[in-house]
């Protein structure tokens, strides 16, 4: 832990090292400027869509520290021991069609975002606040309004139509797609401000290769460094950016059909070596983890063995023989490796799993990246764990790290949710880009970007 | 059967037979030329097939050989033995092999662990056993895949560096149907190769050799025609680990049939990994052996036609005399002995003929001789007979007519005396000669026979009764047995009761001193059965057989025409009449007479 916060600390260092010229050049942003960013991805993909933020707000947000804060609604209240939420939007706040932003509004794209599975019983409209209602008390709604998921887009127009493309009310409005391209433009009506760029164009489903030849010729601006190749991108001195556990690993075990008996999920635990995801498959700039959250979040981290133990993996599957398991994975060829690997852990704990592309509910077992979006412990442990299939942790807000330990102990126990990793999400930027920093999901906030070379 | 038919069969047989041993010999010989091809051609194959291979072996070698001495290799290697960190390769096999256009390669460290695998990629940090036991060539080697499945390939092993420990290159290419397809492969040829499931290190393949799959045996195209018939050879190749041959038929047609020969396939240890099979169609041959059979069914049956009219001409020539000789025989059989044969035909048969023809005309000659000769007899016998009859009566005539001449000199009382007694004596003999005299016509002039439905029981229960109980019959013991079944007849009434009357008559004069006479009617097998039975003195053999010949009798005053009428009588009812008798056992005349109908 502490190697890795050093090594942080050394990243932030050099890049203010290498910022030092420029800013000796020019001490403030300029406005103006076309950022070019390319990404392996795709750009609206819920939680690591790096458009998603651009064009649409959320009612909260977390800022770089992982703090709640403001965002479309200036302030909440809770009643009722958190059973019912009432959210007063901003006032003044357009669309970037210019359609004003109402409760009704907010109303419509939350129940469009989560449908069935919302946190909520009911979200209604009280003049000019929205207000939640629900059977089980949400202590942490505020920080689960602030997730990816959640993020206000215009649903349907004041004249009842429906909008061709995502409205929102962030830095950036949609102005095209063309060649593999989405262009954006500069949102002059922003709440928060207009941003320093003038646009930004999004080349997406690039290979991480193709961008890093464009960033060394000057084709691109910001490209992705995804954590295996992060030690490599340093090796080749890319001026990279990085957030250390931006991201979890886990392997998500559907506990509903082969692997419905617990003891067996709790050898797949046992089974798997993170050591060697962490140390070979994502060359060391992973942290394994057997908890959802992080030991400088939680304190408590040390508590969950990551060593590998397959005899108790052998006494916890006793013998028993299970179907042909289906582990899928999201992501690119490292995620499909360490698919593999952990495929392979199993066969040695007597299992028989199989890999696949493709991502899917009818897999057994799916390995899948999520975004560690906020760090005050609770809030993260909720998003985390509606994220693992939990609607919400039930109860009051945690008091008490050993409350929040229980909790963590507790979810964790069915083994439907097995961490594995800390991965850091880190981008490459070139010679133009001023001051590009990351959220603390290690999301780059391009709206506060600019470029050296502005008018 | 005739001698035509025989000729004909004898032909047919001969012809079919010459046929079939000709065809069958023409087959053997053709198989054998083929097995000897099919085996030829197999062993030209392996010989291609393992010079082939040789050279895979050596591209193999000669590509890992590259990647060993490479720069980028041997940076990697100095890498890994300075800082012991091989995380950074782990996807260099990869790269590697696609460079080097290996399907397999794998990096190990010093360590012996795996550094990196092309064609599994996370198998890194598992020890390789293979770099080992390496031989110096390329080997065979069995390749777990990541899905569980396993592939047969062709490895070399190459250190990168001289320093030891180093790393290692295991490089090698798959060998599956582009393997095959790349081999010479002669037309009709089919060429398959079929994988031992197992671990990499070929245990399988030494101990229990796992159930048959077809999905195991790949031909250059993916799947092999009838691949299921290939498990019994396969399977024998693999227990013995030697080459192995034999008949397969892939699918009920004959055409589809192939000899095929199973190849093992093995590592450096002598475990056979896999089979590869050589198939040879034996569509030509089959073909061939049924334009062979199809040929001979023809001239066979052109030997058959060709017989038959070689047995019609033969018939012709020799069979037809002889047939017309057999049936002239018979013809003399029946008694027409006018018969007469053509007097040809080759040789020896025409000789037949005309000695047929000479033998018919002495016959005959003989035949008109003897009945002249017999007609002769009877009629001398028919003159004593009468003369003798007539003798008997005539003698009394003429000492009665003497004495009368003699009377006329009596005086007239005595001469009446005399005249009435000789008058009465000529009357009676006059009578006797009327009756003489109406015997021989009722001989010759029997009437005809009015049929009528009589019981056989009531015509012996009428015989029985007219001649029982006479005084003049008091020494004779007369009794009757007559079955109680019903015994219909269809004969004329009287003219049986005659016959039978005169075999009473005859029985009692053959009992001058008494004896037992026994009437009997029974329903026998072929008809109703009467018995007049004696127990006189019999009858000799030659009386048995000369006693219903007319005029023949053993009395002293018979005429010999009783038993003749009896015989004439039965004879019109389509009956039968037999004598039975033994000496001094008395005599059995046996009538039997056909059953009434209804």
């Amino acid at each position: 832990m502490l190697r890795r916060v050093v090594i942080s600390r050394g990243v932030l260092l050099g890049m203010l090292l290498a910022a030092a010229p420029c800013a000796h050049a020019r001490t403030r942003p300029a406005y103006g400027g076309t950022l070019h960013v390319e990404i392996a991805g795709d750009p609206w993909q819920r939680g690591t869509g790096i458009a998603r933020r651009l064009v649409m707000d959320g009612l909260t947000d977390f800022d770089a520290a992982g703090t709640l804060q403001p965002a479309l609604a200036l302030s909440w209240k809770s009643d009722n021991n958190d059973h019912r939420w009432q959210f007063q939007l901003r006032a003044g706040v357009v669309f970037q069609d210019g359609t004003p932003l109402s409760a009704a509004n907010v109303v419509a794209s939350l129940n469009a975002d989560c449908g069935d599975h919302c946190p909520w019983n009911a979200a209604r409209v009280l003049g000019s606040t929205v207000v939640f209602t629900g059977e089980a008390a949400m202590p942490n709604l505020p920080a689960l309004l602030a997730s990816d998921e959640f993020l206000i887009a215009l649903t349907a127009k004041a004249d009842g139509s429906t909008p061709a493309g995502n409205i929102g009310t962030g830095p950036f409005r949609v102005t095209g797609f063309a060649s593999g391209v989405l262009q954006m433009a500069a949102n002059d009506n922003c709440w928060r401000g207009r941003p320093y760029l003038d646009g930004v164009e999004i080349r997406v489903h690039r290979a991480v290769r193709d961008q890093w030849l464009d960033l060394s010729v000057g084709r691109a601006d910001v490209v992705e460094v995804p954590p295996e190749m992060l030690r490599q991108a340093r090796q080749q001195r890319l001026n990279v950016v990085a957030a250390q556990e931006a991201q979890l690993l886990e392997l998500h075990v559907d506990g509903s059909r082969a692997l419905a008996n617990p003891m067996l999920r709790g050898a797949i635990a046992n089974a798997v070596d993170r050591a060697a995801l962490a140390n070979v498959i994502f060359q060391k700039q992973a942290e394994p983890t057997a908890s959802l959250l992080p030991e400088d979040v939680s304190g408590y981290a040390f508590l969950f063995s990551t060593t590998r133990d397959m005899n108790e993996a052998f006494r916890l599957r006793g013998g028993l023989n299970t179907p042909p398991l289906l582990l899928s994975s999201e992501g690119g060829a490292a995620m499909q490796l360490a698919a593999q690997r952990i495929a392979l852990n199993l066969k040695e704990a007597g299992f028989n799993a199989q890999t696949t592309a493709a991502e899917g509910r009818q897999a057994d077992l799916a390995l899948r990246i999520l975004p560690m979006e906020a760090r005050k412990p609770a809030y993260l442990l909720a998003l985390l764990m509606r994220e693992g299939g939990e609607v919400a942790p039930q109860g009051a807000e945690y008091g008490s790290s050993t409350e929040l330990y229980r909790t963590e102990r507790d979810f964790l126990a069915s083994h439907t949710v097995i961490p594995l990793l800390y991965l850091p999400r880190a981008y490459a930027t070139g010679p133009r880009v001023r001051e590009l920093e990351l959220d603390v999901d290690g999301s780059p906030d391009i709206a506060d970007t600019s470029l050296e070379d502005a008018p | 059967m005739s001698l035509r038919q025989r000729l004909l069969i004898l032909f047919s047989l001969t012809v079919a037979a010459s046929v079939a041993a000709v065809a069958w010999t023409v087959l053997v010989r053709m198989r054998t030329v083929f097995e000897e091809r099919d085996q030829q051609e197999t062993a030209l194959f392996v010989s291609q097939f393992q010079r082939e291979f040789q050279t895979r072996s050596s591209e193999v070698a000669a590509s890992v050989e590259r990647l060993a001495v490479s720069d980028r290799a041997r940076s990697m290697a100095f890498e890994i033995a300075q800082s012991d960190d091989s995380a950074q390769y782990v996807t260099a096999a990869q790269t590697m092999a696609q460079d080097a256009q290996l399907d397999f390669l794998e990096i190990v460290g010093p360590d012996g662990n795996m550094v990196s695998s092309a064609q599994w990629p996370a198998r890194f940090g598992y020890p390789e056993p293979a770099v080992k036991a390496a031989p110096q060539g390329a080997f065979l080697k069995q390749e777990e895949l990541p899905d569980g499945s396993t592939t047969l390939g062709l490895f070399a092993v190459r250190s990168i560096g001289n320093a030891a420990p180093s790393v290692t290159l295991i490089g090698g290419e798959r060998l599956d149907k582009n393997f095959l397809a790349e081999l010479p492969i002669a037309p009709g040829m089919t060429i398959g190769l079929y994988t031992m499931t197992g671990s990499s290190s070929g245990q399988a393949a030494t101990a229990a050799i796992p159930s048959f799959n077809t999905r195991q045996l790949i031909g250059v195209n993916g799947n092999i025609v009838g691949a299921e018939q290939y498990s019994t050879l396969i399977e024998r190749a693999l227990r013995s680990g030697d080459q192995t041959s034999s008949i397969l038929y892939l699918t009920s047609r004959r055409e589809d049939s192939a000899n095929v020969t199973a190849i093992p396939l093995k590592n450096e240890a002598g475990q056979v990994l896999a089979v590869l099979t050589v198939a040879l169609s034996r569509a030509g041959m089959v073909e061939a052996q049924q334009t062979i059979r199809t040929t001979a069914y023809g001239v066979a049956s052109a030997g058959i036609l060709l017989a038959i009219i070689f047995s019609l001409w033969i018939a012709a020539r020799v069979s037809r005399p002889i047939e017309r000789l057999a049936q002239a025989a018979e013809d003399v059989a029946e008694g027409n002995w006018d018969t007469r044969v053509p007097e040809e035909g080759p040789g020896e048969v025409e000789v037949l003929a005309q000695s047929f023809n000479h033998m018919t005309e002495q016959l005959k000659n003989q035949s008109e001789k003897l009945v002249q000769t017999e007609r002769v007899a009877a009629w001398r016998e028919l003159a004593r007979r009468l003369a003798h009859e007539l003798k008997n009566p005539l003698f009394p005539l003429q000492i009665t007519v003497e004495n009368l001449q003699r009377a006329r000199a009596l005086p007239e009382a005595e001469f009446d005396e005399v005249f009435q007694e000789s008058t009465q004596t000529l009357t009676t003999e006059i009578s006797n000669l009327k009756a003489i005299i109406g015997r021989f016509s009722d001989f010759s002039k029997m009437p005809k026979p009015e049929l009528e439905r009589v019981d056989a029981a009531e015509i012996v229960r009428r015989a029985f009764s007219l001649y029982s109980g006479g005084k003049e019959n008091a020494k004779i013991d007369l009794k009757l047995d007559v079955s109680s079944e019903p015994m219909p007849l269809e004969v004329d009434r009287e003219l049986m009761h005659r016959a039978l009357s005169n075999l009473v008559l005859n029985a009692m004069d053959a009992m001058p001193d008494g004896g037992i006479l026994t009437l009997a009617a029974h329903p026998v097998e072929s008809g109703i059965e009467m018995r007049v039975a004696d127990s006189g003195e019999g009858l000799t053999q030659e009386e048995c057989e000369r006693l219903f010949t007319p005029y023949y009798t053993t009395k002293q005053h018979g005429t010999g025409l009783g038993l003749a009428i009896v015989q004439s009588v039965i004879a019109d009812h389509n009956g039968t009449i037999a004598v039975e008798s033994h000496a001094g056992r008395g005599a059995t005349f046996i009538i039997t007479l056909p059953r009434a109908n209804g």
